[in-house]
């Protein structure tokens, strides 16, 4: 039965990804964090589903999110070099006088991973993040991730989480539901950024939110709408900070659109040594 | 100030030998003393100060002797992998790790596997359990060696009996936060790997590929994890790995240099020699090292039968430690 399983699996992942995958399953049913049988998630996986809708969860650092269909699935990529430029704003929250909080707006948040993962890591008290997204689904699960993790959308005492249903790049953004966000300290944002016809897996193809994936023909539409937003007045802080992820072949030109805004940029590797993340700081 | 606590014992010891011998001098005056009930006084003392110097002399001196442990209080981590025997030896493994679950839970330890690799037909490739709790190191670091098992297998259709072997590692838990593992190593002679190309990666990509390889240049140690679904999560777990390892590694390299120092010729055990050998056929368990034979196998296995062989190891220890600096005194 578990051998028949796991050939089944090995079929569509190959044996030494099946194997852990199954181990996986199994440990989601032992823990009752899943009600799908074996067999179930099995002959799902096989079909191409992520497994992280099946499991219904992906650890992210050390958070432990909720996934689910299409809400974008955090990516381990994502996950390194946020837990790299948390330190950085650990680091910015530190230097703020004492009763001055940070404020952080997340670009297209889709699970609530990077501002989720900042709140929880940076000191408390010290940073307020604000989140958009232009999916209900997306604000919808990243709400529940929150209170999951423990981070109120109000508190003297901690860091906080607040959503806001909006698309960042229409003509009236950041509008009034917004004006608490403002000045932004810290700008974040893992936007769309796959070139619209390039081929990519069925498992993310089919399963995950094409809005969160496709960025235009090119795939830079949403960071020239970013670079917009970074040089309208009164938006930013004088020393804010930017960290935008960027597709295997996007760094260099988004470093060059950061530039033109008047910062200097740093990039950040990702475990697989493709530039993955791009600091902007003045 | 270390060394002052360390020397407390000793005085306190010092000086209750001294206050006892000043007593007895006092009440042996008083032995023959003109009133026979203060004889008879004087005598109930003499007898029960007698008794008091010589558990001074016989029990309290001597264990002030052998040096303090200067691991006592760390947790342990323990690495099983099957050797010789094939699917035998891999079966051996999960009935010793239930082994070590038991012994754990008696002790008020808490065990967390943190990787295993089972085989296909059901036994244990490999595993490495973290076993926290004050005194878990010290306990179980005389496990390490290869223990040999002899029986029938259940596969075995013409009842012959196979011997297979399991080769355990003890080493003691370096706690993420302790100075101890910091000066272990710096993060320039880490090389750490992913696992397999991605491609894009990104969002091109969501297959969960967590595992990681860490090298630790100096010593060409690597570790491998694998077995959780978060990257960040493997990495703390190879880190924790790789630190037991270094942390074991010098504690050996000490142990040999102490023992050269005292010109013992006498070597411990290796880690690639026999330890110990199970015996299904005859219910008998025999540890080599120090020739322990207990005819109740399933007491080891399942009861506190085990125990008994570490008390036993741990007494050895001691002993061989003391006639170690005896020896080297008389030099």
């Amino acid at each position: 039965m578990q051998s028949a399983l796991l050939v089944q699996l090995a079929k569509s992942l190959g044996k030494r990804q099946a194997s852990l995958e199954l181990r996986w399953m199994r440990r989601a049913i032992d823990s009752s964090h899943s009600g799908i049988p074996l067999d179930e998630m099995v002959s799902r996986r096989a079909t191409g589903e992520p497994l992280q809708y099946i499991l219904g969860t992906q650890p992210f650092g050390p958070l432990n999110l909720l996934t689910r269909p299409p809400v974008l699935i955090p990516r381990p990529e994502t996950e390194h070099w946020a837990l790299m430029f948390a330190d950085r704003v650990a680091a910015m929250a530190a230097d703020t006088p004492s009763h001055r909080r940070l404020k952080l707006l997340d670009l297209g948040t889709g699970t609530g991973c990077l501002p989720l993962l900042l709140a929880h890591t940076v000191p408390q008290g010290k940073l307020d993040t604000h989140a958009v997204d232009i999916s209900q689904h997306a604000l919808r699960l990243a709400n529940e991730n929150a209170a999951l993790c423990g981070i109120p959308s109000q508190s003297a005492s901690k860091n906080t989480f607040r959503t806001y249903l909006a698309d960042f790049l229409a003509n009236d953004f950041p509008g009034p539901s917004l004006a608490s966000a403002l000045p932004i300290d810290v700008l974040v944002s893992n936007p769309p950024y796959i070139p619209d016809n390039e081929k990519l897996p069925e498992s993310v193809l089919n399963y995950e939110d094409p809005k969160a994936l496709f960025g235009g023909p090119s795939g830079l539409d949403y960071y020239h709408g970013i670079a917009r937003l970074l040089m309208r007045p009164g938006l930013f802080s004088t020393n804010a900070v930017v960290a935008l992820e960027v597709g295997h072949k996007q760094a260099d030109i988004v470093e060059a659109l950061l530039r033109d805004t008047g910062r200097k940029t740093t990039v950040c590797l990702d475990p697989w040594g493709v530039k993955r993340a791009v600091i902007g700081y003045m | 100030m270390k060394q002052v606590k360390e020397t407390e014992p000793f005085e306190t010891a010092w000086d209750r030998w001294k206050e006892t011998r000043q007593l007895l001098d006092e009440t042996q005056v008083l032995l023959n003393d003109p009133d026979p009930s203060m004889r008879l006084m004087a005598s109930e003392e003499y007898a029960l100060l007698k008794d008091q110097a010589t558990e001074l002399l016989q029990s309290t001196f001597p264990t002030l002797l052998v040096p303090q442990s200067t691991t006592s209080h760390l947790s342990a981590l323990l690495e099983l992998k099957s050797g010789v025997g094939g699917q035998e030896a891999g079966l051996f493994v999960g009935e010793m790790l239930r082994m070590y679950q038991r012994l754990a839970s008696d002790k008020g330890w808490k065990v967390d596997i943190i990787a295993k690799n089972d085989n296909d037909d059901g036994g244990v490739k490999d595993a490495i359990v973290e076993v926290k709790g004050a005194g878990a190191y010290d306990a179980l670091r005389y496990e390490s060696g290869v223990h040999r098992v002899q029986r029938v297998p259940a596969t075995d259709s013409k009842g012959r009996v196979h011997t297979s072997a399991v080769a355990v590692l003890v080493m003691p838990l370096v706690e993420e936060n302790d100075k101890q593992g910091e000066e272990l190593f710096t993060m320039d002679e880490i090389k750490l790997e992913v696992m397999r190309a991605r491609g894009a990666g990104g969002q091109h990509v969501n297959k969960t590929e967590s595992a990681v390889r860490l090298t630790h240049i100096p010593t060409g140690i690597t570790v491998s994890m694998q077995d959780e679904r978060s990257q960040h999560q493997n990495r703390r777990r190879a880190f924790q790995v790789l630190r037991s390892r270094l942390l074991d590694q010098k504690i050996q390299k000490d142990m040999a240099a102490r023992r050269a120092t005292r010109l013992n010729l006498v070597s411990s055990a290796d880690r690639s020699d026999k330890i110990r050998t199970y015996n299904f056929a005859q219910e008998r368990v025999t540890d080599h090292r120090i020739g322990l034979t207990l005819m109740n196998l399933s007491s080891v296995m399942e009861g506190d039968g085990l125990l008994d062989f570490i008390e036993a190891l741990q007494k050895h220890q001691n002993e061989t430690e003391m006639e170690e600096m005896l020896a080297n005194d008389i030099d």
